[in-house]
């Protein structure tokens, strides 16, 4: 759309030229490089807008730090960073070994645990603790080797 | 006649513990049949280069989360349309010997050293 109306604004600019000679073209031209400028700056709002409404349901990519990540992992390492440890409620078994596993997965595990989504009382008080870059931090941490 | 009778009595006491003991300890061969079919489409055949980021790695975990995993998707209580519909298909033999499976298996898995 943006292609055709500068294509037209460029056929009416020769028209004009052969039409009115010199003077009156360069007022045509006038009015049309201000139309051309307009229209993307009208393109550009439009853009800018929708770009907000996008915002709004998905924020700007935050990226994990390892090395932050190692910094926040107290509340962890009590269960997490013992081998074979148990959970003692409700009902017992090893807590999951999370060191290696996809940091995808561990976000998405973290975030379902602070919005209650996946229920268990232990990890939803901790995660309820953690912003978006903690968690981001943490998964990057627990997924790199070492 | 005596003695045989009791001989007889032994075996079969012998033969129903073997049994039991056999229906009740997972079955990492009939796991891996039911993972196979189930479960490597993705989570890996290795059951740790899945499909897609997103997807935990299996292998090496502890087989008493992966069973508790699997019986909390079958009963609702942990939400995943995908693995809501896996975990139905399931019996609790099937959960027990799919986990033993994935925890046999080599695992990336590890501790951090703090």
């Amino acid at each position: 759309m943006l292609n055709s109306l500068s294509f037209n604004t460029g056929g009416d600019m020769l028209n004009a030229f052969k039409q009115f000679g010199f003077r009156q073209s360069v007022a045509v031209a006038i009015t049309a490089v201000g139309v051309a400028c307009s229209a993307p700056g009208f393109a550009q709002g439009a853009a800018k807008a929708a770009a907000k409404g996008a915002g709004a349901a998905a924020p700007a990519e935050i990226v994990g730090n390892a090395q932050a990540g190692a910094k926040k992992n107290s509340a962890c390492i009590g269960c997490h960073g013992i081998p074979e440890y148990r959970t003692a409620f409700p009902v017992t078994y090893r807590v999951p070994k999370i060191a290696g596993q996809s940091e995808k997965y561990l976000e998405s595990a973290l975030k379902a645990y602070r919005s209650g989504e996946r229920p268990h009382p232990s990890m939803k008080g901790i995660a309820t603790t953690l912003t978006d870059q903690d968690i981001a931090d943490l998964s990057a941490f627990y997924a790199a080797k070492n | 006649m005596t003695s045989n009778r009791f001989f007889l009595h032994v075996s079969a006491s012998i033969a129903l513990a073997l049994a039991a003991s056999a229906a009740s300890a997972a079955n990492i061969a009939a796991g891996k049949e039911k993972a196979s079919t189930i479960c490597a489409g993705c989570h890996g055949a290795d059951g740790v280069t899945s499909v897609d980021p997103s997807y935990p790695k299996l292998a090496g975990q502890y087989p008493d989360y992966l069973a508790r995993a699997l019986t909390e998707y079958k009963s609702g209580s942990r939400k995943n349309p995908i693995m809501a519909g896996m975990a139905a298909a399931l019996t609790k033999e099937d959960i027990a010997n799919i986990s033993a499976y994935y925890a046999s298996l080599p695992s990336p898995l590890t501790f951090k050293k703090r």
